[in-house]
């Protein structure tokens, strides 16, 4: 308990920051799904973090940590597999080069 | 025990039987459906999909009578709200898988028609669920499932394309929803909506709350096409499939507008704050106020300039998300009654136009404003059901649509109405109203009065006709007898 739950939030703040700037200003699909798993992986560690300090009479906060996990399984899988389809007609994952659909 | 789950059953029987239905659904076009031709697969697993719905409804017959039984420790609701909800949505899905049977997707039939089942089982759960935890993995299962829906043209390169912008800004949006809602936990230590409720009441602003709260609004936002979380909605709406895009367009709008009622009205009643003009204060009321009438201004000026009739309806829904955005600003009552009611009018008109797009853009060759010149003649029946919606959308009276402006602007202007507060937002509103008549009126001119290049007549299945019709019968219906069903939706939501 030597760590204030203060210091964690930073982390996870800082964490989602990086995430969403890495979301919102990389090229590659890869990276920017890897970066969109950094935001979540903030939100989870809130999650544990808030459960272990706070309200750790209930196992609520750890039952969101894991489903949250499954829920980026789930949407890392899907992701990738868009990828990999959009990579098939445009033989490159760069988000910037996908200009069919505009207006 | 036994009890516990005799009550899930109770309340859970449509979506279980809805992902019975999912499983048989693949099975059966793994067995059966592959020694076919694409036609005849589709209208064999499209019928099975269509009873599978039916039976889905049943259940519901039997939750009429209960009024607010909280189950599983309320995680999951069942009123007579949740009830009607679930019903529209099933209609939605029913009408959608009866539009899709006509329309070519592919040679994965049965996985089409099975995840439009996940998608719709999303939907329900959404609408049944009032904690945390269930919202957003019933969120994330609705939008997984119209991620892959719009990739369903394998080989149309726009199609792989709207997927993946889908969803990457999904994904970024439920990372904010996912944040968000770690924070509210750790504020309140609750996931429930209404233990959230309690907890917040009385307590001023807290910053950590006030992230909370706007990274849930990030999220919601997304699924409802909000200004500034609109840039997916255009391409999405033009590269999937078309009967996919009426799916995203009704079902999970209807969904996503219930759900983000249910969590401002009952989790966070007291950071409403105000919207009112001159006297804005800070809460969910204020950014809302301000992103409708962002949504209302982009969404019907983009949309003037649009070529793609997909692309124009898509704007004109941004456009509409604004308008309903006003009556949850008002955040009274009535303005959830306005919300409710003008969703489902929404719904089938906007159902009903993609469903004409789909079935007459494959015909004439494609999706553009010109390829829609004379259908009047070429396909008289189908214009005649587009001019129903396309004025229904415009809020010409008497159909739906009408109406529906009318209670949301009503709710706003009864709020605060000494001073007015609101009176800009229904200002804007009705003037974007005008705006919009003008692109409407475009788009019927191709249907009406430009001449066409080839006058052959277009001939369309007549289960199309029937689901187009059914949602033109509905927008006239609400429109021309709102003030019963507008009566019941209120007395629910007030007891809710």
């Amino acid at each position: 308990m030597s760590v204030p739950l203060g210091y964690y939030l930073m982390l996870g703040g800082v964490l989602f920051c990086i995430g969403l700037c890495g979301a919102l200003t990389r090229k590659n699909a890869i990276a920017v799904l890897m970066s969109i798993e950094i935001m979540f992986n903030a939100a989870i560690l809130n999650f544990v973090v808030f459960w272990y300090y706070l309200h750790n009479g209930a196992l609520t906060g750890q039952m969101f940590a894991l489903f949250a996990i499954a829920v980026a399984a789930a949407e890392s899988a899907v992701g990738l597999a868009l990828v990999i389809s959009v990579y098939r007609h445009y033989r490159s994952v760069d988000v910037d080069e996908m200009k069919a659909l505009k207006g | 025990m036994s009890g516990a789950y005799a009550q899930i059953f109770r309340a859970l029987s449509s979506e279980i039987s809805l992902a019975v239905v999912a499983m048989g659904v693949l099975t059966l076009d793994l067995v059966v459906g592959r020694k076919r031709d694409l036609g005849a697969r589709r209208q064999l697993v499209g019928a099975v999909t269509l009873i599978g719905l039916a039976l889905a409804a049943v259940p519901l017959v039997w939750q009429v009578g209960l009024t607010n039984v909280p189950l599983m420790g309320e995680t999951l609701a069942v009123n007579p709200l949740t009830v009607i909800f679930k019903f529209v949505l099933i209609v939605l899905t029913a009408l959608t898988v009866l539009i899709s049977v006509d329309h070519d997707i592919g040679t994965h039939v049965g996985e089409y028609f099975a995840m439009l089942l996940f998608g719709a089982i999303g939907m329900l759960l959404l609408v049944g669920s009032e904690e945390l935890l269930t919202i957003f993995v019933a969120l994330e299962l609705t939008s997984i499932s119209l991620f892959v829906l719009t990739a369903f043209h394998k080989n149309s390169l726009r199609s792989q394309e709207a997927a993946l912008k889908y969803f990457l800004f999904g994904a970024i949006s439920s990372a904010f929803l996912l944040f968000g809602l770690s924070y509210i936990y750790g504020l309140t230590g609750a996931t429930h909506l209404r233990d959230i409720g309690t907890a917040l009441a009385g307590k001023g602003t807290n910053p950590l709350l006030a992230v909370g709260l706007l990274c849930v609004l990030v999220g919601l936002g997304f699924k409802v096409a909000m200004v500034p979380f609109h840039l997916w909605a255009p391409d999405a709406y033009e590269g999937a499939p078309t009967p996919v895009t009426a799916f995203i367009a009704t079902g999970s709008k209807v969904a996503s507008f219930f759900v983000l009622v249910k969590v401002l009205m009952i989790g966070f009643a007291g950071a409403a704050g105000s919207a009112y003009w001159g006297a804005f204060s800070s809460g969910w009321a204020m950014v809302l106020g301000i992103t409708a009438a962002a949504s209302m201004l982009l969404g019907n000026c983009a949309a003037i300039v649009q070529t793609n009739v997909k692309r124009l309806l898509a704007y004109s829904s941004i456009a509409h998300a604004g308008y309903i955005l006003i009556g949850l600003v008002a955040a009274t009552s009535t303005g959830a009654t306005a919300v409710l009611f003008y969703v489902i009018v929404y719904a089938l008109t906007n159902l009903g136009a993609f469903g004409v797009v789909a079935a007459l853009s494959a015909r004439a060759g494609g999706g553009d404003l010109e390829h829609f010149n004379g259908m009047a003649k070429r396909a008289p029946f189908l214009s005649l059901l587009m001019l129903v919606f396309i004025l229904s959308l415009a809020g010409v009276p008497p159909l739906g649509g009408f109406f529906g402006k009318f209670y949301l602007f009503a709710a706003a202007v009864e709020r605060d109405a000494q001073n007015f507060g609101l009176l800009w937002l229904v200002v804007l509103g009705i003037l974007m109203s005008a705006v919009s008549l003008y692109y409407y009126l475009i788009l019927l001119k191709h249907f009406y009065v430009m001449p066409a290049k080839d006058e052959t007549r277009i001939a369309t299945p007549g289960h199309v006709n029937m689901a187009l019709a059914i949602c033109a019968v509905g927008v006239i219906i609400l429109g021309v007898f709102p003030e019963p069903i507008v009566a019941l939706l209120k007395t629910l939501v007030i007891g809710l």
